[in-house]
């Protein structure tokens, strides 16, 4: 057996994986996504997915984006604080608190959070007891701001691991170097920690933006009402009406807009591999 | 903001550590410094790795937390003020450039952080980069350069905020032979043509010895001695420090006070000495220090005349180039001799010692130097 066969034997089972649960499935429902029942082809799947929930398309986007932005400034912060921070205290805790949030699943994040945040949840009952609320003007924060709320909290540890291991691996001495010249700490975190590790934090935060773009629980959970995410919409398509080929439609949309953040993650991986 | 040529003469600052102590969790490393650095001075810190030298460097920039004492700059004390605020620039042993900025933005970092405008900072890195042999090089990456020219960037980093005080932690290890050799001249004509107060964090005593106007041996959190090189190499004050300096050898001797001086003896060898030559000799058990290059090799019965004449018996030879290295079994010990001459393994010698080149200690203080 020649070493080009044994290597294709030895990788088969992985390909074969992939087939069958990525590839099959992709191609199918890209292929529903585009024909008639009677094998036709078409766009009507896709205009109807427009007319019906263009406006989800936008929010979902909104929704994503401005998660990973908080989540980006959570990140900093924690990362920073565990790479600077001088008080031992601080950093100590921090450092056993922030990962706990990382082996939470989705679905018991959203649930905690309904309870936190609804209109007498956690969150609000709190501030009335403490008299900083009064019961009356108490809102549910159960709408955008709840789903971005659990994004966040969700995600922040595991953007903040893979920066702070990032940080904790540039030369130290650069960091020392900017506050010998005069640098605050803030200073040297923003000017010259941070545009160090940059590659680093584009890849985590274009891993969550993929994870909180195929998260169906949060928005379900969290917001009952409208406008929604695409998930929840694929998910009323297929269990409402049977509709697979809207469902497609939409999954086709969530690729497009996931391909977007792939191809930034492809681009920075291939500027980084042409660098000397 | 004085933005001008670079080499317009400038005064250092003058720092006054007192009773220093740093602690690592609960290790001391410092146990009581106190050390004073005249304005435009050269001091090197020496020692081996452990000493102490690089957290004294590191507590004057203000990176490692005081436990007690004091670090006067211009009458005040710095001691607990953080690094940004001391005004010292320090150039790295990893020369700490940043990757992401260009050879301008490393050197204008300090200038824009003084709030200097672009106008500004562009005339002042230009004026650094001549003054440094760099001319031309603003747009480039700090990546695309060579050591050398990286040593120069931190250097002309760290000269470009007009500081009075500049430490050096362990600038040139990183380099090779060669340009370390040019770079310790240029470090020093820099810092003579701006009068600048320079610390040299080294563990080169070559390195040390030709740079600085002042060396300060450190040995275990404490200075072992202070002293221009000439002192330190001629006349150590201890016997650790005889050691660290190059005199490696050890014999052990026996000193005998007299009316007259006093009396060596090494083994089966003994020699007269004047008093007034040695007067701070120890009685009773001693151990004397000689390097390499102050000892000969002689015939075993040839005249002792001011010499101390060691017999003893050749184990071991080696060429370096130019003399042979031989190691001598003699009084007992391996002692390592240049000498011009060819001689067999094996054969008897006559270990020759000029006295006023042995650096003579008590026995008891022997047991540090190891």
């Amino acid at each position: 057996m020649s070493q080009r066969q044994l290597a294709l034997i030895l990788i088969a089972p992985g390909l074969l994986l992939v087939a069958a649960l990525f590839l099959y499935p992709l191609g199918f429902s890209l292929v529903s996504a585009f024909t008639r029942p009677d094998g036709s082809l078409t766009l009507e799947w896709f205009a109807k997915a427009f007319e019906l929930y263009s406006g989800d398309i936008v929010f979902t986007v909104i929704i994503v984006l401005a998660s990973c932005l908080l989540t980006a400034l959570a990140a900093i912060a924690i990362a920073g604080t565990l790479t600077l921070g001088e008080n031992r205290w601080v950093v100590g805790t921090l450092k056993a608190l922030y990962r706990w949030p990382l082996f939470i699943p989705f679905i018991v994040a959203a649930q905690c959070m309904r309870t936190f945040l609804a209109k007498n949840g956690l969150m609000n009952n709190t501030f009335v007891s403490l008299g900083l609320m009064d019961p009356l003007s108490a809102t549910s924060f159960l709408d955008w701001r709840g789903i971005i709320a659990t994004f966040v909290w969700k995600q922040t540890p595991f953007v903040a691991l893979l920066l702070a291991g990032a940080l904790a691996s540039i030369d130290r001495a650069t960091l020392e170097a900017g506050r010998n010249l005069g640098a605050s700490r803030l200073r040297v975190l923003v000017e010259l920690a941070l545009p160090q590790v940059m590659p680093t934090l584009l890849v985590a935060l274009v891993l969550s933006f993929v994870t909180m773009l195929s998260v169906l629980s949060v928005p379900m959970m969290v917001s009952g009402s409208q406008p929604t995410m695409l998930t929840v919409d694929m998910a009323f398509r297929i269990n409402a009406y049977g509709d697979y080929a809207t469902a497609n439609a939409l999954g086709v949309i969530t690729y497009l807009i996931s391909a977007g953040a792939a191809i930034l993650y492809l681009k920075r991986g291939m500027s980084k591999e042409a660098a000397p | 903001m004085q933005v001008g040529v670079p080499d317009r003469a400038r005064s250092g600052a003058a720092i006054s550590v007192r009773d220093l102590h740093v602690a690592y969790g609960g290790t001391r490393v410092l146990h009581g410094v106190s050390l004073d650095f005249t304005p435009g001075s050269f001091t090197a810190l020496l020692g081996s790795s452990g000493c102490g030298k690089t957290t004294l460097l590191r507590s004057l920039s203000g990176f490692v937390p005081v436990q007690s004492g004091s670090i006067i700059v211009g009458g005040n004390d710095v001691a607990s003020l953080p690094p940004e605020k001391r005004g010292m620039a320090m150039v790295f042993q990893s020369y700490a450039l940043w990757p992401h900025m260009t050879v301008l933005q490393n050197i204008g970092y300090g200038l824009k952080l003084r709030g200097a405008s672009k106008a500004e900072i562009a005339a002042k890195v230009a004026s650094m980069l001549e003054f440094l042999g760099l001319t031309g090089y603003e747009g480039r990456k700090v990546t695309a350069l060579s050591g050398g020219q990286r040593q120069r960037v931190a250097l002309g980093r760290a000269l470009a905020i007009d500081p009075g005080i500049l430490l050096l932690d362990e600038p040139l290890s990183n380099l090779d032979a060669k340009i370390r050799m040019t770079m310790r001249h240029e470090i020093r004509a820099i810092q003579q043509r701006l009068g600048l107060t320079a610390v040299h964090v080294t563990h080169d005593r070559e390195e040390a010895m030709t740079m600085a106007d002042r060396l300060v041996i450190m040995q275990a959190g404490r200075i072992a001695q202070v002293g221009t090189p000439e002192e330190v190499y001629d006349r150590p004050a201890s016997a650790f420090v005889a050691n660290f300096m190059g005199a490696e050898n050890v014999l052990p001797l026996h000193v005998e006070r007299s009316e007259r001086g006093a009396s060596l003896r090494a083994g089966d060898a003994t020699a007269e000495i004047a008093a007034e030559a040695f007067d701070a000799l120890p009685a009773g058990d001693a151990v004397a220090y000689f390097r390499d290059d102050v000892a000969r090799l002689d015939a075993t019965d040839a005249p002792a005349s001011d010499d101390l004449l060691v017999p003893g018996r050749i184990a071991a030879r080696a060429y370096p180039g130019g003399v042979y290295r031989y190691r001598v079994e003699a009084a007992g010990r391996q002692i390592t001799v240049d000498d011009a001459a060819r001689h067999e393994l094996g054969t008897k010698v006559g270990l020759r010692i000029p006295l006023q080149r042995l650096h003579i200690f008590p026995a008891s203080e022997a047991g540090i130097a190891a």
